[in-house]
């Protein structure tokens, strides 16, 4: 007998699937497509649109057992700033709407805990017969924490092969997903409206060998009439290389376009960035090419942690370590620890600097990735605002008054608490206008950057021959003939590259602390090394820069209630700045780290909201400056040379 | 109330849907009775079976996609029959709570498939103009300053057109708008901007300050939609958000319908 549950699945498919339908015939093209010749672009990209790429809804395997019953509609009514019903009972709304949104469910068991949830006891008792599935079952009856409980189990099982039998029957796993994933994209369609609001298709592809995260968000840049004609495909017990295949099967077949985001490499123990193939070989030119063809952007920071860089491998930057906390301790389900030795494989800044040696190496750069932020949300819930922070999953919404004090293990052993979430991650894309193309090739030129939730406004261009007096006439247009935006490349010509450089603050946020570069290099020896330089900050006749650093722009958070002031910091910072450190025939790369002043975490307004006290590190950890990260600007050696 | 008013009317659909629902279980479909051991899979089911499949592929399905859809349908007949036999749908929290879904999905699945009129769509988007206030345009020239004083003395005296297009302090801020909706205002300007623009004229004059996140700005606006937002473009935006409060409603008035006929003692 064939121990599965998907029939029960039946009735309510039937009906979505009308609901997906019904909208159909009424669709104006232009909401089916990519967007192409939709709406008049800009000549250049005009402002930043921002967007989440990682939301999952009540079709992740986790998310559904963790409790959400919030699916892609409600996600989607959300992310354009409609007030929804959040699973917990609380009305949600963001305070600005966001221009895109990726739906990135697991692939893996897409669709498989509803199913099981809404089967039959007898039928799971019975039919299913597998002792396992019926404890979670019942687990997942009992109430939210037993469901939580269940689905650590859960993940632990797929971390370690376990899962039974019934979760991986791939037929029947198939039809699910073929069901879920066509209902989706009628409903992306729908929600699609070229120069408002792009819905972009996407799913996520969790391979995370022995627990060690090396997750992908999978993201289209297609209608329906292309993404129908693919399904997601599974990660666990594949390998990467079976992605790219993917990704690049479905190109060749409906001539669309494809990309995968890399994230939490903070969680992966060292895997995410290997200096070698997976199998411990040596890395080949091919590998290489085609990694850095498939994944031209790496998501940095979310809510599970941020994974820009850890503060044991930049030991002079004192603004290293935001969100590293509980998450440098160990993989994904905390199986296995990490060891100093693994972070230069887990972290942005040490991946972009084996992206040097690896090209110096192999003529090609499998780590020359842009940056973004998303949230990974779980609760069908894209929010990354301090004071509206919906959670990681919903077993720690608002409603859950004491979150960030609770151990928040997704394992079973001990180590994490809810105050080591970040309510953080929103992706920033410079486009010519907002649609699925445009967003969809801002990833793909890297023109993107990464922010902690805020809304900085940041652009970045390099060249040689930029000068102060740029910024008098019409800069943008100098910097796109004249240099290359963030992401771009520039090919070494003997003399140091200047960054024009321009940050405005979130305009119903807080003011800017300061404007760093981080450069990246190659030594004369072809070590790696790094250094992060202050090049423009507020009040600067006030903070003069000293052996020390600049001195800390001040603390305005009153800690009992959870307030700042805007009377320190700067709104808008912008320079000109030529790196005092070029040598000839360097390989290097730089990005811009945009501080803000502090502010209170969302730890501190739930302490002042629900009214009881942080303690130890949660109180420590309960205010902090949020950041924005672009996408680095490459200092390329002519090919002759390599 | 005209017969076209009634067949609009949610409560009809519901109770022709009851209906329905009533005589496809009793006299149209296949009854379940489940004493018989016999599934008839006729052309009529088999036509049924396929029309779910192409609705949710988009195409017809192969023979033997259909056959394995037919299996699939057999077996789980197999097991509901047996399942009822056993009474195991008696005292189960899971069927008590698909039973109610299933209510109110009945309530709303003519929402669901509805294709709302021209008319009706006209009629919500008039209800709700204000939620559609972010696509109204506006045209615009902005100058910052730092402080409220220097813009004040920024705005003395500068009344015409023609005032110096660099005053004001440096920024990457645009210093024109055309043409844009408020929604983009907004993103790039903030709420605080947004709201003191819609207090100022649009009489081409200089005016101002108005407070922003980033400092103090004197603004000439030079032209604002005086229509509210166009219904063409918002349309798709509209249907979305027809179709949800539509259903919701449905809910809420099928549910209220059934309720009057219940006395329901709440001990105090």
């Amino acid at each position: 007998m064939r121990k599965t549950w998907a029939g029960f699945a039946g009735a309510s498919l039937l009906a979505v699937t009308l609901a997906a339908c019904s909208g159909d015939a009424a669709l104006d093209e232009r909401q089916t497509g990519n967007g192409e010749n939709t709406i008049k672009l800009a000549e250049f990209p005009d402002r930043p649109y921002w967007g989440d790429t990682h939301l999952h809804t009540d079709n992740s395997i986790d998310a559904f057992g963790f409790g959400v019953r919030l699916g892609p509609e409600e996600a989607l009514r959300f992310a354009r700033g409609e007030e929804v019903t959040a699973t917990t009972g609380g009305k949600a709304q963001l305070e600005r709407p966001l221009d895109f949104l990726v739906i990135a469910d697991h692939s893996d068991g897409l669709g498989a805990t509803r199913r099981l949830y809404d089967a039959p006891r007898w039928y799971v008792k019975w039919v299913i017969g597998d002792e396992t599935v019926l404890r979670w079952y019942d687990m997942m009856h009992e109430g939210p924490e037993g469901s939580q409980r269940a689905m650590a189990e859960l993940i632990t099982a797929a971390t370690t092969d376990s899962l039974p039998e019934a979760f991986t029957d791939p037929e029947r796993a198939r039809e699910g997903t073929e069901d879920i994933w066509n209902t989706q994209i009628g409903l992306l369609d729908r929600y699609n409206e070229p120069g408002v609001f792009s819905a972009i298709a996407g799913f996520e592809w969790t391979l995370m060998p022995d627990g060690n995260n090396l997750h992908r968000v999978v993201m289209f840049r297609d209608g329906s009439d292309r993404t129908r004609q693919t399904m997601p495909i599974d990660g666990i017990d594949t390998t990467v290389e079976q992605l790219w295949d993917y990704m690049a099967g479905y190109e060749q077949k409906t001539g669309g376009k494809v990309l995968a985001i890399p994230h939490n490499a903070n969680v992966s123990n060292g895997l995410m960035f290997e200096m070698t193939m997976a199998d411990g070989s040596p890395m080949t030119a091919e590998y290489a090419a085609r990694r850095a063809a498939a994944e031209p952007v790496m998501e940095v920071t979310q809510i599970k942690g941020d994974s820009e860089t850890h503060p044991l491998l930049s030991p002079n930057d004192e603004m290293a370590g935001f969100g590293v906390k509980g998450w440098e301790l160990g993989n994904l389900p905390l199986t296995a620890t990490s060891t100093p030795d693994m972070y230069a494989g887990s972290y942005a800044r040490s991946a972009l600097l084996r992206g040097l040696s690896l090209e110096a190496r192999l003529g090609v750069n499998p780590y020359a990735f842009g940056m973004i932020g998303s949230t990974d949300s779980h609760t069908g819930l894209a929010t990354a605002d301090e004071d509206n922070f919906f959670g990681k999953h919903t077993g720690n919404e608002p409603a859950y008054k004491d979150r960030a004090m609770q151990p928040q293990n997704l394992g079973t052993r001990q180590g994490r608490f809810g105050w080591h979430y970040l309510a953080g991650g929103y992706a920033a894309a410079w486009a010519r206008g907002n649609t699925r193309a445009e967003i969809f090739d801002a990833f793909k030129r890297r023109e993107v950057y990464a922010t902690t939730g805020p809304r900085m406004t940041v652009r970045i261009f390099g060249g040689f021959d930029f000068t102060e007096k740029d910024w008098n006439g019409d800069w943008v247009r100098a910097g796109y003939t004249r240099g290359v935006p963030m992401g771009g490349e520039l090919t070494d010509k003997g003399a140091a590259p200047t960054l024009l450089i321009s940050a405005l603050k979130d305009p119903d946020g807080a003011n800017l602390d300061r404007v760093q570069v981080v450069k990246g290099w190659l030594d004369a020896s072809g070590a790696a090394q790094e250094r992060v330089y202050d090049v423009v900050w507020s009040d600067m006749d006030k903070r003069p820069r000293t052996a020390k650093g600049v001195s800390p722009v001040g603390d305005t958070v009153n800690r009992d209630k959870a307030t700042y002031t805007n009377t320190i910091g700067a709104p808008e910072l912008r320079t000109t700045w030529t790196d005092p450190d070029y040598a000839n025939g360097q390989r290097a790369f730089y990005y811009v780290r945009v501080l803000e002043i502090p502010t209170p975490r969302w730890t501190l307004f739930d302490a002042v909201r629900f009214g009881f006290k942080l303690t130890g590190d949660a109180l420590k950890d309960a205010v902090a400056q949020e950041r924005a990260y672009t996408s680095p600007i490459w200092l390329k050696q002519p090919k002759a040379t390599t | 109330m005209t017969l076209k008013d009634w067949v609009r009317e949610p409560l009809v659909h519901f109770l022709a849907l009851g209906a329905l629902l009533y005589v496809g279980l009793t006299w149209g479909g296949t009854p379940v009775d489940p004493s018989s051991r016999v599934i008839s899979v006729d052309d009529a089911r088999k036509a049924q079976l396929a029309l779910a499949y192409e609705q949710v592929m988009g195409r017809a399905p192969t023979d033997a996609e259909l056959d394995a859809r037919i299996e699939r349908y057999v077996r789980e007949e197999v097991l509901y029959r047996e399942a009822l036999r056993l009474g195991l749908d008696q005292d189960d929290a899971v069927v008590r709570q698909r039973m109610v879904a299933k209510m109110d999905m009945t309530a709303s699945a003519a929402a669901e498939i509805a294709e709302p009129t021209e008319a009706q769509l006209q009629a919500y988007f008039e209800a709700n103009r204000a939620r559609y206030a972010g696509a109204r345009s506006v045209s615009f020239k902005q100058q910052l300053y730092g402080d409220r004083g220097e813009a004040v003395a920024g705005l003395a005296g500068k009344t015409g057109p023609d005032y110096l297009s660099d005053a004001g302090q440096a920024s990457s801020l645009p210093r024109a708008m055309n043409d844009a909706p408020l929604r983009e205002v907004e993103a790039r300007f903030g709420q605080q901007f947004v709201q003191g623009l819609a207090e100022l004229p649009a009489d081409a004059k200089w005016h101002g300050p108005v407070p922003s996140g980033f400092g103090w700005h004197i603004v000439r606006i030079t032209a604002r939609a005086a229509e509210e937002p166009d219904f063409t473009a918002l349309r798709p935006r509209i249907a979305n958000d027809w179709r949800s409060a539509e259903i919701a409603a449905r809910e809420e008035l099928a549910y209220a319908i059934l309720r009057e006929a219940y006395r329901v003692d709440i001990a105090k």
